[in-house]
């Protein structure tokens, strides 16, 4: 309903999108995202260590979130989709409730996958303190931006519709 | 001669004719059960207050000081659109741009959106302008994420605590205000409502 114009909504588009997005995953999870640099202690993390560095300073519930929106949240999205394309191409029948509860969950989800890129960019406006402590962006959070968005766009390539073609259509409610 | 309204759900394509709901009270389909429309908890008139007041609240979650940080006697303070400054600046403007538009004018864009929708009212004819602005709308709301920038300001402000010295400041308020308007608003405008006549006759693609 959200793709710009219904044309565009297939499920070839949606494949190739969530191809491409799981291609950008791959450097955007390898490269990394952040350089810390305090006198004495400069650090370059990637989301995942990023992750682990949150774990053992002992705030557990921001790596935790961290984690679910940067890490979980991408790889359940692709997996999902493809689960709705495999649905979408052999008939989704008996199951078609299910995954379109599924692809409901895929399009709320996709959004807090952008809290890594925010977090990265409100943190290099803020500490810019020279020698003292300064926080830059590394080119992993562009390719982990573009996958966010490539997977995004894949959502809303696939029409939902799909899975009800072979499922009989009920008379009109009240 | 009038047209007959209908409501098509967006997941499944199964017609349905509106009725008008209690407030409080969802309306499914009866084909796939997802939820087609919400009954107006707070007032038929909620999504135009909900989205002025957004709009109002933009202004100063723009221009007041975002939050402040200092180490060893040195202050820096940010704005909104510090951050997307400084990846523009720092050699990542696409990011810087993808930052600036979530954040910050997409969902402006979506706030008068459905000022304008609603003020207009829901016309079984809705005019060129008006599908514009619903399908505009529909673009806009995944795309107009201020709430998930609240959450890593405040994942920031967690994460900088062993690092720097930092201040909230008024205009993280404003924003974060700013962000619940635009969930109330969309959450009380029930896009779906105006969105069939659009989809009038579309039919899903073949899965190739």
């Amino acid at each position: 309903m959200s793709f710009p114009s219904n044309r565009l909504r297939s499920p070839s588009t949606a494949a190739a999108l969530g191809l491409a997005a799981a291609i950008m995953l791959v450097p955007a999870n390898l490269l990394p995202v952040l350089t810390t640099e305090m006198p004495g202690n400069n650090r370059t993390d990637t989301i995942f260590s990023g992750v682990v560095e949150l774990w053992r300073e002992g705030l557990w519930a921001i790596a935790l979130v961290v984690f679910v929106a940067s890490i979980l949240i991408p790889i359940l999205k692709l997996v999902g989709l493809a689960l709705l394309l495999l649905g979408a191409r052999r008939g989704a029948g008996g199951d078609a409730r299910r995954l379109t509860r599924l692809y409901a969950a895929l399009d709320f989800i996709g959004r807090w996958s952008m809290l890594d890129v925010f977090l990265a960019a409100f943190l290099a406006g803020l500490v810019q303190f020279g020698e003292f402590s300064t926080v830059t962006p590394r080119g992993g959070i562009v390719a982990f931006a573009a996958a966010v968005v490539l997977t995004v766009l894949a959502t809303e390539a696939f029409d939902p519709r799909l899975l009800w073609r072979e499922t009989p259509v009920p008379s009109d409610s009240p | 001669m009038s047209v007959e309204p209908v409501l098509t759900c967006r997941f499944c394509g199964q017609a349905h004719r509106p009725v008008p709901l209690p407030a409080g009270q969802k309306a499914r389909c009866v084909r796939c059960d997802s939820v087609l429309a919400r009954g107006a908890r707070l007032g038929r008139e909620a999504p135009l207050v909900f989205s002025l007041t957004g709009l109002v609240l933009a202004a100063p979650a723009a221009l007041l000081p975002f939050m402040s940080a200092g180490k060893f006697g040195a202050e820096r303070t940010s704005r909104l659109f510090t951050g997307v400054d400084s990846l523009w600046s720092g050699g990542m403007p696409a990011l810087g741009a993808l930052v600036f538009l979530c954040g910050g004018l997409l969902p402006l864009f979506l706030l008068a959106a459905l000022a304008i929708l609603h003020a207009r009212g829901r016309s079984a004819r809705p005019g060129a302008v008006g599908r514009f602005l619903f399908r505009a709308a529909h673009v806009l709301e995944h795309w107009a994420i201020p709430e998930v920038q609240v959450l890593a300001v405040l994942v920031a402000l967690m994460k900088l605590g062993s690092l720097v010295t930092v201040t909230i400041g008024p205009g993280f308020w404003f924003y974060a205000a700013m962000a619940l308007s635009l969930l109330m608003a969309q959450h009380s405008f029930n896009l779906d409502l105006g969105a069939p006549q659009l989809e009038a006759g579309e039919e899903p693609a073949d899965p190739t």
